[in-house]
């Protein structure tokens, strides 16, 4: 019994001296800075986004402000990630990427119903409170280290033997309270044992509000509710049926205006050589030569459109892997293109499909927009579940995924299987599109 | 024979113009969509319209479409629609108004000059001239109605024949036998179909049409 007081009481004034303290204190200190300016930011912005919007001239600058706040509650929420993970440890996954619409309406609508921003903003005004939490903790930290250097402080310097100096006065932060006035050695003792018992009790209280924190980030700026993850799935789900629906289309056309058309016209000329030939036996060589000219050449023609059509379906060459299949690919650019792949392990072939038509779409856009001179092409597994495709140019900059409908349907394709596209392309370039994938769809 | 051509590819526009010009007739006009069409028949009035399906802008159905208004406006002139595909909900709306004047055929027959051309004559002169892709569609889509049930295979040829725009010499070159034969075919047809005989030369169209033509016309 007696042991076990001793252990529970060991627990708890040793806490102090624990590293996993240290990491509280700081994160109270970092957390509780960001969460007040957070607040602040959040406040502003929204309190003068809502009050201008009420005017009828102000409400474009209203919106303004609240899409404002809505996206710098995104970059505030992965701040608060960030300081959890750095300091604690905690991983908690970011939310799902915010899909801008198209057109101005689209974008403001679908920034004004990011569920994701408005949570941020949640935690932003709930973290007030936290956050004076957190600061009082490290005040009462300080204080108490301060308080606790007493003893030593007075033999340091008031220790002359002039002695009466005015007397050395030692401030308890609340809930201890008060101000203890001191006037011989002894008499720092009560001071010390003050600091001793701030600091023990800054580094629970610490303790409890990291968690309490953290519970907060997690339920506010983590992956949405199950509810919302199955809005996300179903929303992908329709681009994965809308993509191969349009894929088929495109197939369909692609033959009807391509390869079908062109045996039409070959059977055509064949039919009319063949009419010459039957002409009462005295072809006209010249005329039926060409004819046949015309038929072959509609021959070649049509099975360069059927093997391009094949290749687009499924490019043979990734059945021996996507490193060869892309460095296959950056050999038949326009630009020159250079790979440099490490993939392992190898993903599902579903999603080799995917990075593949996406290294093609970006060699493409590349090709056509950027006045690029080089094109370097990374593909590389990351801790063995992310695969990732980083496709950058010397280009010219400016590409714009809310803006280029190519982006866009890779941001679609991809986002079927959880992946993620990121382009950092200021005018002016370079062009770096990374494209995240999951190595399993 | 004074033709327009709506096609919007141009290898094939230039082919079929070439084709028709080779064997003595006048191109009027070769356009590339519906409204061009529209046009290029209300100024040269020409005997029949070589219409594509599919043209711009939607490459769905702008030739069915400007075909259907072409039959209203200019009944005088023919017109064959020329597809790479048989569709019966097409076919049903072409023949619709009847079957005088109108053909349907894949642009695959085109390899048989003289079928293709002689086709063409017969939509110009006011006959019919379906894919025989056309008649099996319709056949399979009228043999739930019945009445062909009890037609002999031969008499079944012999109504496909007519519903391609045959006459009675031409199926029987098809089939290889005697006019004679045909002619007891076509009157066992026309009598399992309950059709009686009378003057009118209407009666094959309207056998075709009546229990081939989705619109029971």
């Amino acid at each position: 019994m007696e042991e076990e007081i001793r252990r529970v009481a060991g627990i708890i004034l040793g806490a102090p001296l624990t590293r996993r303290t240290r990491r509280e204190l700081l994160y109270s200190g970092f957390g509780g800075l960001a969460g007040v300016a957070g607040f602040c930011l959040t406040l502003v912005l929204l309190t003068t986004g809502l009050t201008v919007s009420v005017s009828v001239i102000g409400t474009v600058i209203g919106l303004l402000l609240i899409t404002v706040a809505l996206r710098v509650s995104r970059r505030l929420g992965s701040l608060h990630r960030r300081l959890l993970r750095r300091l604690l440890g905690h991983q908690v996954e970011a939310p799902p990427r915010f899909q801008p619409g198209s057109g101005v309406l689209g974008r403001l609508d679908r920034r004004l119903r990011d569920r994701a921003a408005w949570r941020g903003v949640w935690y932003s005004l709930i973290k007030l409170p936290v956050a004076a939490v957190q600061l009082y903790a490290i005040v009462l930290t300080v204080f108490g280290l301060v308080d606790l250097t007493y003893p030593v402080d007075w033999l340091l310097f008031h220790n002359s033997s002039r002695g009466n100096l005015s007397p050395l006065a030692a401030v308890v932060p609340a809930p201890f309270g008060g101000r203890l006035e001191i006037y011989s050695w002894p008499g720092t003792f009560p001071a010390a044992i003050a600091g001793a018992a701030c600091v023990v009790a800054a580094a629970w209280l610490a303790r409890g509000i990291s968690a309490a924190d953290h519970a907060l980030v997690r339920n506010l700026l983590g992956p949405s509710s199950m509810a919302e993850r199955v809005s996300e799935l179903e929303r992908t789900r329709t681009l994965a049926v809308e993509d191969s629906a349009a894929a088929l289309r495109r197939v369909e056309r692609d033959l009807h205006d391509g390869a079908q058309m062109r045996l039409a016209a070959l059977a055509m000329n064949l039919g009319m050589a063949r009419e010459k030939l039957d002409d009462d036996g005295r072809p006209d060589n010249a005329t039926v030569r060409e004819l046949i000219d015309a038929a072959h050449r509609n021959a070649v023609d049509a099975l360069a459109d059927l093997r391009d059509l094949a290749r687009g379906i499924h490019p043979p060459v990734l059945d021996s892997g996507l490193a060869s299949a892309l460095a296959t690919l950056a050999t038949s650019s326009a630009i020159p293109a250079s790979v440099i792949a490490d993939i392992d392990p190898r993903p599902e072939p579903a999603i080799e499909t995917i990075a593949y038509f996406c290294a093609a779409e970006l060699i493409a856009n590349a090709t056509k927009h950027s006045y690029a001179n080089q094109i370097k092409i990374k593909i590389y597994t990351e801790r063995r579940r992310v695969l990732r495709l980083e496709v950058s140019d010397d280009g010219i900059g400016g590409a714009d995924a809310a803006r280029g409908s190519g982006l866009a349907g890779l941001a679609q394709r991809v986002s079927t299987v959880d992946g993620r596209i990121d382009v950092v392309s200021p005018a002016g370039g370079p062009t770096i599109v990374t494209v995240e994938l999951p190595l399993r769809a | 024979m004074r033709v327009v051509i709506a096609e919007d590819a141009a290898l094939l526009r230039e082919g079929l113009t070439r084709l028709l010009e080779d064997r003595g007739h006048a191109i009027c006009a070769a356009v590339s969509d519906g409204d061009a069409l529209l046009a290029a028949v209300a100024e040269h009035h020409p005997d029949v319209a070589v219409v594509d399906i599919r043209m711009p802008p939607t490459h769905t159905d702008e030739g069915l479409r400007a075909a259907l208004q072409l039959r209203q406006k200019f009944p005088g002139t023919g017109v064959l629609m020329f597809s790479q595909y048989i569709e019966t909900s097409y076919s049903a709306q072409l023949l619709e108004g009847g079957a005088a004047g109108v053909g349907y055929l894949l642009k695959d027959r085109v390899a048989n000059v003289a079928e293709f051309s002689a086709a063409l004559q017969r939509v110009a002169d006011g006959g019919t001239a379906l894919d025989p892709e056309v008649v099996s569609q319709l056949f399979r889509a009228s043999r739930q109605r019945g009445g062909l049930a009890t037609l002999t295979p031969r008499e079944r040829q012999v109504l496909a024949l007519m519903a391609e725009g045959r006459s009675n010499a031409g199926i029987a070159a098809e089939l290889v036998v005697s006019a004679g034969a045909v002619e007891k075919h076509v009157a066992s047809i026309f009598t399992k179909l309950g059709l009686p005989p009378d003057e009118s030369d209407n009666r094959r169209v309207l056998a075709v049409l009546r229990y081939l033509g989705p619109a029971n016309a």
